[in-house]
């Protein structure tokens, strides 16, 4: 067998039980995920704690965004072997203890952004009051005050991105998992939302999975950033962020301790590519 | 090359048309009169103005005619499109239906619908039912393709959002699908319109008791140029009317995009 143990430099990246069972917690026991005869996933175990803000990063096709993909319950089981648990239970579409952000923002063009914000609580079933309450809350909070009448054509990349952002924190689902969501902006918009995310975050202490291709992104929001190697998929190294919280994205562009990770990662990814 | 725009401001424009249908109208006034071409082919201004001030202000018998070609129109585009619609949500929804029907529903819409006309005078008779099947028939096939290419434009990113979310089929479709739908429903449905008055003034050409169509039948058999014309104008109006509320419609009613 090719497995190579995790080289974790700290973290719980193998199994981990007693984090399983909880509401909040990813537990990933030796996954492979292979689609006809293309091994995608290789092996994998990770565990995400409850709270936890962990990313997953990764050269293009190394399985990252498919690791995802199964916790939604996008997948059919039959590509899945190993265990796969997400809030203590087998993935599936739908459950309600995930919120899944994609790339693109996915706003309904003939919704307004109050709309849009709702649109998940709403096909969940939360009832109208709340629902536009938690919406109008959250607007104001990734900062589109006075913007809840536009329709998404009014609105610039980073603010459409922001409603999404509004509309995955609108459900109250103990998971967020995030598929590079910030990865079609430009730089600045980039670290204004990545502020924006942190602070809704740090409110609730919700578990997020993030999976990005950016390192300055992963190192500056995480607890812990997974790097993954190229295709086939397979955890290299599991990183503990030991800067403080709260943080601000925008102070850690200037901070020692930050780049001082953020090469470490790198020199971990770089080990990945290199054959 | 740079792109040019106009630089004459609305009023600048339609006063410009104005002046454009002026001169042509009093040419073709002078052609007739001199007999530069036989009024008889062309007719005469002139003598379209006087056929629709009578026909419309002294005997209304263009405002009846016009009501019954009108009434058929919109039955038919109401019938053909409510049912092209629903129809087309089904085989959105129901690949299988549409793989099964499609084909036959094909073979039909190909047939030329003109060619049908008679069997329909023979069914519904020379009254405006056999019109309202004409245009019903066509306006049908419109909406329908419309309606099935709306709803397979759906955007792949609200699937995978409505998937997460758990939304059963009805809210997918409701919130995701037939809203992206509506944009080119609506190109469908001011088709279908135009098409619904063509089967219907069509039917009526061919045979009828009523309507602009068989008016203008009785006026070119008798060699009343001037009164084609003046149906023929009436009929271009009612098409640009059309238009014209249902582009207003669908501004109204999508504002959003």
């Amino acid at each position: 067998m090719n497995h190579r143990a995790p080289d974790a430099i700290v973290g719980n990246g193998a199994f981990a039980p007693a984090a399983s069972g909880r509401a909040g917690a990813v537990h990933i026991h030796r996954v492979s995920v292979a689609f006809a005869r293309l091994l995608v996933v290789d092996d994998i175990s990770l565990g995400v704690d409850q709270g936890e803000f962990v990313s997953i990063v990764g050269p293009s096709g190394c399985g990252k965004t498919t690791l995802l993909n199964v916790a939604a319950g996008l997948l059919p089981a039959d590509v899945i072997r190993g265990t796969y648990l997400v809030g203590g239970k087998a993935p599936e579409s739908g459950n309600r203890d995930v919120a899944y952000m994609l790339a693109r923002d996915a706003l309904c063009p003939w919704r307004t952004a109050l709309e849009n914000a709702e649109l998940g609580a709403e096909i969940r079933g939360v009832a109208p009051g709340e629902r536009r309450q938690r919406a109008l809350e959250l607007l104001d909070k990734v900062g589109l005050r006075g913007f809840e009448d536009a329709y998404p054509k009014a609105l610039s990349q980073g603010m459409r991105q922001r409603v999404a952002l509004a509309r995955t924190f609108s459900l109250d689902s103990p998971i967020l998992l995030m598929d590079e969501p910030f990865g079609a902006l430009d730089a600045q918009t980039k670290l204004q939302l990545e502020d924006v995310l942190l602070s809704l975050w740090q409110r609730e202490r919700r578990t997020v999975v993030f999976v990005t291709h950016d390192l300055s992104e992963a190192v500056s929001m995480s607890d812990r950033v997974v790097v993954m190697s190229a295709r086939p998929g397979r955890i290299i190294a599991d990183v503990r962020i030991t800067l403080g919280r709260p943080r601000s994205v925008r102070a850690l562009q200037k901070d020692l301790a930050y780049h001082e990770l953020y090469s470490r990662v790198w020199t971990k990814l770089e080990e990945g590519l290199s054959p | 090359m740079t792109v040019r725009t106009t630089t004459w401001t609305t009023p600048q424009l339609w006063a410009g048309r104005a002046t454009i249908l002026v001169v042509f109208f009093l040419l073709w006034e002078q052609a007739a009169a001199t007999r530069f071409i036989d009024p008889i082919l062309i007719g005469r201004p002139s003598g379209i103005a006087s056929y629709l001030w009578q026909e419309i202000f002294v005997t209304g018998s263009l405002i009846k005619d016009l009501g019954w070609t009108m009434l058929g129109t919109i039955l038919a585009f109401l019938l053909g499109s409510v049912s092209g619609v629903l129809v087309g949500m089904v085989f959105v929804t129901r690949p299988t239906v549409e793989a099964l029907l499609s084909p036959i529903l094909m073979a039909l819409n190909a047939m030329p619908r003109i060619a049908l006309a008679p069997l329909f005078l023979i069914w519904f008779g020379l009254g405006i039912g056999s019109k309202i099947a004409i245009g019903f028939s066509l306006a049908f096939f419109i909406v329908l393709s419309s309606t099935v290419a709306g709803g397979r434009g759906v955007n792949p990113d609200h699937i995978t959002l409505a998937r997460t979310l758990g939304a059963s089929d009805t809210q997918t479709f409701r919130k995701f699908v037939l809203p992206s739908a509506v944009p080119v429903i609506f190109n469908g449905l001011r088709l279908g319109l135009i098409f619904a008055l063509l089967g219907v003034v069509g039917g009526e050409i061919i045979a009828s008791e009523h309507g602009l169509g068989q008016t203008l039948t009785v006026l070119a058999a008798s060699f009343k140029t001037s009164g084609v014309f003046a149906v023929i104008i009436l009929l271009a109006l009612i098409g640009v009317c059309i238009t014209w509320s249902m582009t207003w419609l669908e501004n109204h009613l999508l504002r959003w995009r």
